[in-house]
């Protein structure tokens, strides 16, 4: 059992709690249990029931995310917020990278742009950072758009990969596996997950910026091209955090919706969906969020190689 | 057919025609996507590895190979040379695409050799083997602290690290997976 992690953990959440209240956050403290999530096809989640005493049963979930919840805020109160809290995903390998539960730091700023939140995302890595902190956690960060990464590594014009059938040719042509019905995401992510990231550059931090708009999310469309306002930040190889300008049209809220919904048709643990959400966009502010893995963070920050290096009982630990 | 959820180390996967074992493999969810199985496998033809990302759900051809035991005898610099233990008929495997076997090969000793549609295309190693010091210099007692260790080579030429009392001539068992030193074999 590694104490000084703990300290290390609680020195963290002290600094990133007046980083963001001296920004003039709103600190939100929303539930863990929901009765209902965004559709999303990419995860799993952890069903469970409250049982009634007299009446039915109802169904809740532990939340993949805070996101609904903060939403929700921003929506009511045009406030900035951010929150620290245990979220959980099912059926993912546990590895390195992955533990069941796990901590969530999120956080929307009402009026930033998610360019905005490079610069802020710079700003807590810096006041974060520990004696420990080897170089290549520490900012400034490299930013390279999507585009630029599959030139760079793959030698790949993404623009003109816009087809699904030129995304599988394009596979086929560098040797990859690639069903001859994969869809234009299945093939994106072969490409990508084989050649690009692999290849990305570890010296330092790197925002892999403006995400195609073929892998759906609640990001906005940048208008006149394939891509989204989307980012993910990539620390020694790991994903650290993703960020969005967040998507304000509740009809594009509601597409993405039943989109999702019929993909989560297959998924191992169905759930319901808030039917209320697209709603809360008919009046959100220009706002951009960050969804960020602490533990992750953590890990890297300190020079570690695994989260189960930071956690102090980490799930493989556990016996059943 | 093999899902690619489960694929692991040693998976036989035929990729565009030709044999590749997995030498690596993670599983990865890229944000906002699915599950992919992300691994390394070893051509087996000329022993390139590549990396191919292949769908937990999906499904891929895997080789479908036998395994033979076989003695094998000696290396004539470019070829292998084994004899099947069964039909004592003899072969020879390609040295290029399998030089990172060649420290772990002891002359009459038998290993499992992985065929697909007739020809050798592995050697398996097993995961530990006795071998011989062949060269070790000679360390002065009691200037190091404990725990101390030396480089020696095997009678393969495999170098190894082994505590200090370990000397020449004698045998040691060694984890093949990490080349670690396991224990001194007293015969």
């Amino acid at each position: 059992m590694d104490i000084e992690v703990l300290q290390s953990r609680s020195r963290m959440v002290g600094v990133l709690r007046e980083f963001f209240l001296s920004r003039g956050y709103l600190e939100t403290d929303t539930p863990a249990l929901a009765p209902s999530l965004i559709p999303e096809s990419c995860l799993e989640v952890f069903a469970t029931e409250y049982v009634h005493p007299t009446e039915e049963h109802r169904p809740l979930y532990l939340i993949p995310s805070p996101e609904i919840w903060m939403k929700k805020v921003v929506a009511e109160t045009g406030r900035s917020v951010f929150q620290l809290c245990k979220a959980w995903r099912n059926a993912e390998s546990v590895s390195r990278i992955h533990n069941p539960e796990f901590t969530m730091l999120e956080y929307y700023g009402v009026g930033l742009s998610c360019d905005d939140n490079i610069c802020l995302t710079e700003e807590l890595f810096a006041a974060l950072a520990a004696q420990e902190t080897p170089p290549r956690a520490r900012p400034p960060f490299r930013v390279m758009s999507m585009s630029e990464a599959w030139w760079e590594f793959a030698r790949a014009d993404l623009d003109a990969l816009a087809e699904p059938e030129a995304m599988r040719a394009a596979c086929h042509e560098r040797g990859l596996l690639v069903a001859p019905d994969a869809t234009w995401e299945d093939a994106f992510n072969i490409l990508f997950l084989s050649l690009v990231e692999p290849a990305l550059p570890r010296d330092r931090p790197l925002v892999l910026d403006r995400y195609p708009a073929g892998i759906e999310c609640l990001a906005a469309d940048i208008p006149g091209t394939m891509y989204k306002e989307r980012w993910e930040l990539y620390v020694d190889g790991i994903e650290i955090a993703n960020c969005f300008t967040e998507m304000a049209n509740p009809e594009a809220v509601r597409k993405y919706f039943s989109s999702q919904s019929a993909k989560k048709r297959s998924a191992l643990v169905p759930h319901r969906v808030d039917g209320s959400y697209a709603s809360i966009f008919e009046h959100f502010p220009p706002c951009s969020g960050v969804a960020l893995g602490f533990e992750r963070l953590m890990t890297v920050l300190l020079g570690k190689k695994s989260i189960a290096e930071v956690l102090l009982f980490p799930f493989e630990a556990f016996s059943c | 057919m093999v899902r690619g959820g489960d694929i692991g180390i040693g998976t036989c996967l035929l990729i565009n025609g030709t044999p590749h074992i997995v030498v690596e493999r993670e599983f990865v969810s890229p944000g906002k996507g699915s599950a992919f199985a992300r691994v390394r496998a070893k051509n087996l033809k000329n022993g390139n590895v590549i990396t191919q990302t292949i769908k937990t759900a999906d499904f891929v051809e895997d080789a479908q190979v036998d395994l033979v035991d076989c003695q094998y005898q000696y290396s004539d610099g470019e070829l292998f040379h084994f004899m099947n233990n069964e039909t004592f008929e003899q072969f020879e495997v390609p040295l290029a695409a399998h030089e990172d076997r060649a420290p772990y090969l002891k002359e009459g000793e038998t290993y499992t050799i992985v065929m697909w549609e007739g020809e050798p295309i592995d050697i398996k190693i097993p995961y530990k083997m006795v071998f011989t010091v062949a060269e070790s210099e000679n360390y002065i007692r009691g200037d190091t602290v404990s725990g101390a260790t030396k480089p020696v080579t095997t009678e393969t030429g495999l170098v190894v690290r082994v505590p200090l009392f370990i000397k020449q001539g004698e045998k040691i068992l060694i984890n093949t997976e990490t080349n670690e030193y396991v224990e001194r074999v007293n015969e």
